[in-house]
């Protein structure tokens, strides 16, 4: 079993440094037309006239469609909220509006500068507060007759929310009687843009029944699903393939811009291909959702949080998207790593005229984290305690239960990984020093439980396939753990196993790369699938070398005699007697995570309502605040993930370097801010993403816990090494300088007001 | 549009005067941004004085220094006569863009651009720089500081090219620097940019120059924070006056990388800082 726990190359590397590999962006088809959208340039409003006469002839043009030529029902991932084109009225800056499809992409942008838009602006609702305020003008009046997604139990929604989620156990008022000191905060976060490589991009084909698209997509089934919904045709009906992802980070795990080059192609014929420019994706991507959050804790002078409330109102932007769910994820961490006593819940999915928010790694975790955490020194402080005294006090135990009633059997591993850390950098000498400090933070996470799938086949030259929907998003997680993992299970070396790229036409269901479930989930099925094809493999062995099945071995590329390893036959032989002995050497695996068990009246709207497979993480900060500037260097950073068994340490540690790189980003420079419904930075220039100049070097400790049900028993690793990286940072800086840093990024002016403050005290 | 590259520079004297329709590119890493956002029209034909290998490089010669409008960036952080006597050039070129940035722009085009961000600024001001323009007959000189007339405009006359910066070698016992801060460590354009430059004679400050970048329409000049700080030991009295003086000589803007507060802020404090650093390296007591 050579092959896991060991680094290996990446099967993709050789075509990614040489420029070989065929991203979404970099697929061609001969004679393939090219299409543009004509996105609102205003944040709200109502559509007076679109005259696309001219642009229907001009030159090169074979289509202009607009809501007139598109499905009239709604599509949405959990809630049906979106219409296929704006109709009557825009909703947000950059709402697809009509599109173009010419010969080039030139002239499709001639073509759409030729519509006579004309749109009677309104003020638009510019963010949650105004949402929620009294007599807010409602962005969807028929929000009640939306449909849900099939299967999806219903959910509270009204007004301008498109979900709330709600628990409160009934005993939290008189809970907070007991409290000696009670601590209420507010902290606020902005969005926060993917920033992929590569802007999103589809290439679509019709034949008269079935559309195919190539595709640069994290999740090519929910692409599948999605197209065929906004289209109103059945799944089946749907082809996507998948190529090479230039990034993807949640952004390319919802519909994107595929169903435009769908309909385009259908009503063209022709092949049609849609790229974003830089700009349309950065206002027009699903980014983290901003979000306000109020918590309230009352403790005991001894240290002991005995209520809570905790409220977050998440910005879901125009649509709800993946808001609804988000909610849940709200009650997962509002009380769990530290025992809080009764705690009443309220998180909300708010609908602004912004664009769609959606998914982005660790999702709302990374805002609640910093919440939390950063409330977590405050309670700390109110009874002057020491900080990390005051966690070690609150820490779970074996066998304590999140909000949701799920019971974390293994939560020692939190106080195991603050031991390590402790080791590593002790707090008390950690942070010493004028304008230095130390934080910490600590999550419970996830790893996504969604059914997938793999086939393998022996090959006749011995080597090992892997046949999978799930995509390689740039983690190594099937360039190198499923290959690791196969190669293991049949003793062969990792380069002796290729993986192909997923093709909905060929390969099961995969619920793509998403919330670290790849060589979980995969990998387990990879273990079904050898289990299916052993017992064969062994008798055609058996019936080569006459010797009985349970007295061979696998191992080399060779099935050997036990007891006389000079007696063998090759792989290859082996899988060549087999075609003509009942067929190839080929079996598929599936595998969904079963979910734990939880308390289903916790909570009313929870439809995301577990953490399955939970990770434990501890983060410690140290930091340096610049008296001249304000601005926050970091200069050292330990992490303590538990992973239950590292199947390649070279992609558990990018990993977590990766995701505590673009944490940094967002506790101290990134976020998209709007002011009245239009984002202030719309360029990568002005964005702010994190540089390496930057970022310090990440001192990893693994802890490994191997998980009965996991491949070699692992979990899942890369989605949260960013979550708890901004509320560390925060907790450091506030450490440091005094500053209250309750909102995100953190503030060099604010810092800089706190350290004369400092100075003047 | 029409790219024309000419070899020499009457040729691009004479491609100038002959059509009034060019614009001139040099890196090309202000033109080329300013054309993919409109801001300037894509269909304006360009005249590329990247190949005019005479108004490349660095020379010294009897107590001057002359900079090439086409020297790059990098040239300046590499150059040993810049890092020697004119450190804050070669600061300032250092803190441009990024490594791919600075390997192309050139302080001539950074200058013309007349950003008022533009990081070259600060350090010509200090310097005492004169910009030598082509013109009719002889060049024809323009001191730094009435270089820059306004928001994205030069004294540079039309049809007219920069050809070289002079800068006076500065005296013995003179320190200077560029203090540049922006939001990371690089790739970033300036929310405040400050060259300062202190000669001295004896254990006094003799001449104190402060120049800014970020905070006006214009690079500019800080005069009264000068003043206060000339005849003194660099003491922190005399810094917090200056400091002082300074926040009442800009006038900057909120915008999306910055508040003027803040840009305020971060004058007096960089100036402090500036007087901190040279009081240490040279020494006074």
């Amino acid at each position: 079993m050579t092959a896991v726990g060991m680094g290996t190359s990446r099967s993709d590397a050789d075509a990614k440094v040489r420029g070989l590999a065929v991203y979404g962006v970099d697929y061609r088809e001969a004679g393939m037309l090219h299409a543009r959208l004509l996105r609102s340039p205003v944040p709200a409003g109502r559509i007076i006239r679109l005259d696309v006469t001219e642009a229907r002839s001009s030159p090169g043009v074979h289509a202009v469609i607009t809501a007139a030529d598109a499905p009239e029902h709604r599509n949405g991932l959990v809630l049906l909220d979106t219409p296929f084109f704006a109709d009557d009225m825009v909703l947000y800056e950059g709402e697809p509006i009509a599109m173009v499809v010419a010969d080039t992409a030139t002239q499709a942008q001639s073509a759409i500068e030729t519509i006579e838009l004309e749109i009677e602006e309104l003020e638009p609702v510019s963010n949650v507060a105004e949402a929620l305020a009294p007599g807010a003008r409602l962005l969807h009046p028929d929000l009640d007759s939306y449909e849900i997604l099939p299967g999806t139990a219903p959910w509270p929604k009204g007004g301008n929310c498109g979900g709330v989620m709600s628990s409160d156990p009934g005993d939290v008022d008189e809970a907070f009687e007991e409290a000696d000191v009670i601590v209420e905060d507010v902290y606020t976060v902005p969005r926060q843009y993917q920033a992929y490589l590569e802007p999103k991009s589809a290439t679509a084909s019709y034949d008269g029944w079935r559309w195919t698209l190539n595709v640069s997509h994290q999740f090519p089934y929910k692409a599948r699903s999605r197209v065929a919904q906004s289209l109103g045709v059945a799944e089946s009906r749907i082809r996507v393939v998948g190529h090479h992802i230039g990034g993807g980070f949640g952004a390319r795990l919802d519909l994107g811009i595929e169903h435009y080059a769908a309909i385009g192609a259908s009503l063209t014929g022709r092949t049609v291909q849609l790229l974003n420019d830089r700009e349309e994706d950065l206002l027009s991507c699903m980014s983290r959702e901003n979000a306000t959050i109020r918590v309230r804790s009352g403790l005991t002078n001894q240290g002991r949080i005995v209520a809570r409330e905790f409220e977050c109102l998440m910005d879901s932007g125009a649509y709800a998207g993946d808001t609804p769910y988000l909610t849940s994820i709200v009650l997962l961490m509002a009380g769990s790593v530290y025992r809080v006593g009764p705690t009443r819940v309220t998180a909300k999915s708010v609908y602004t005229n912004t664009a769609p928010s959606g998914a982005f790694r660790g999702v709302c975790g990374t805002y609640l984290c910093f919440a939390l955490e950063r409330h977590t020194d405050r309670l700390a402080q109110a009874i002057g305690m020491d900080r990390r005294e005051f966690r070690m006090r609150n820490l779970f135990e074996p066998g304590d239960s999140m909000l949701n009633g799920q019971t974390l059997e293994d939560a020692d591993i939190l106080r195991e990984a603050f031991d390590r850390v402790e080791d590593a950098a002790p707090w008390d000498k950690a942070g010493k020093g004028p304008l230095r400090g130390v934080g910490s933070a600590a999550v419970i996470w996830l790893t996504n439980p969604l059914a997938g799938s793999a086939t393998l086949g022996i090959q006749e030259d011995g080597s090992l396939g892997v046949s999978t929907a799930a995509t390689e998003n740039g983690s190594g997680a099937v360039t190198m753990g499923l290959r690791q993992i196969a190669a293991a299970e049949f003793g062969l070396d990792a380069d002796q196993v290729y993986v192909t790229s997923p093709d909905t036409d060929t390969q099961a269901y995969d619920a793509g790369s998403q919330g670290s479930r790849t060589t979980h989930v995969v990998g387990m099925a990879i273990e079904a699938a050898a289990r299916q094809m052993k017992p064969r493999l062994f008798n055609i062995a058996s019936g080569l070398l006459a010797v009985p099945p349970d007295d061979l071995e696998l191992g080399g590329g060779r099935v050997s005699v036990r007891a006389d390893p000079s007696r063998a036959v090759s792989l290859a032989e082996v899988a060549r007697t087999a075609l003509g002995a009942g067929g190839p050497l080929s079996a598929t695996g599936t595998y969904s995570v079963p979910l734990p068990k939880w308390d289903p009246d916790s909570a009313e709207g929870l439809l995301f309502p577990v953490f399955p497979v939970p990770t434990y993480h501890v983060h410690q900060a140290e930091v340096e605040v610049d008296p001249d500037d304000g601005s926050v260097r970091v200069t050292r950073y330990v992490v303590a993930q538990e992973v239950g068994r590292m199947i390649n340490p070279d992609g558990v540690y990018g990993q977590i370097q990766g995701g505590v790189a673009q944490g940094m980003g967002y506790a101290l420079w990134e976020g998209l801010e709007s002011h009245r419904g239009r984002y202030t930075r719309r360029t990568l220039e002005s964005y702010g993403l994190p540089l390496a100049v930057d970022i310090p070097d990440v001192e990893v400790i693994i802890l490994e816990h191997p998980c009965e049900a996991g491949p070699f028993g692992a979990k899942g690793v890369a989605e949260p090494p960013i979550v708890p990286v901004a509320a560390a940072i925060a907790n450091a800086v506030s450490d440091a300088t005094g500053a209250d840093v309750t909102s995100l990024p953190i503030d060099p002016e604010e810092l800089l007001a706190a350290i004369d403050r400092l100075q003047e005290g | 549009m029409q790219f024309l590259a000419p070899d020499t520079v009457e040729e691009a004297l004479r491609l100038l005067s002959d059509r009034g329709d060019l614009r001139v590119l040099a890196g090309g890493t202000d033109v080329m941004i300013q054309r993919m956002t409109g801001q300037l029209p894509r269909s304006e034909s360009l005249l590329y004085i990247g190949g005019l290998a005479d108004l490349r490089g660095v020379s010294r010669s009897n107590g001057m220094i002359r900079i090439g409008a086409l020297t790059t960036h990098r040239d300046l952080r590499c150059d040993r006569t810049i890092v020697t006597h004119l450190p804050s050039f070669a600061e300032a070129a250092a803190t441009v863009g990024g490594w791919q940035t600075q390997a192309v722009g050139t302080i001539g085009g950074n200058l013309c651009n007349a950003s008022p961000a533009a990081d070259l600024a600060p350090p010509i001001l200090v310097a005492d720089a004169t910009m030598v323009v082509s013109a009719a007959d002889a060049p024809m000189r323009i001191p730094a500081d009435r270089f820059f007339v306004d928001r994205r405009r030069t004294a540079l006359p039309a049809g007219q090219i920069l050809l070289e910066i002079e800068v006076p070698a500065p005296p013995e016992d003179t320190w200077e620097s560029y203090l540049k801060v922006g939001r990371r460590g690089a790739m970033e354009v300036a929310l405040v940019g400050l060259a300062a430059r202190f000669s001295m004679v004896g254990n006094r400050i003799t001449t104190a120059r402060l120049a800014v970048c970020s905070v006006a329409p214009t690079p500019r000049r800080l005069r009264h924070a000068e003043e206060a700080l000339t005849g003194s030991t660099l003491d922190e009295e005399a810094a917090a006056e200056a400091a002082r003086r300074a926040t009442e000589e800009v006038d900057p803007i909120d915008d999306q990388r910055a508040t003027a507060t803040y840009r305020r802020m971060l004058v007096g404090r960089l100036i402090r800082k500036a007087a901190r650093l040279a009081r240490q390296s040279l020494e006074i007591r």
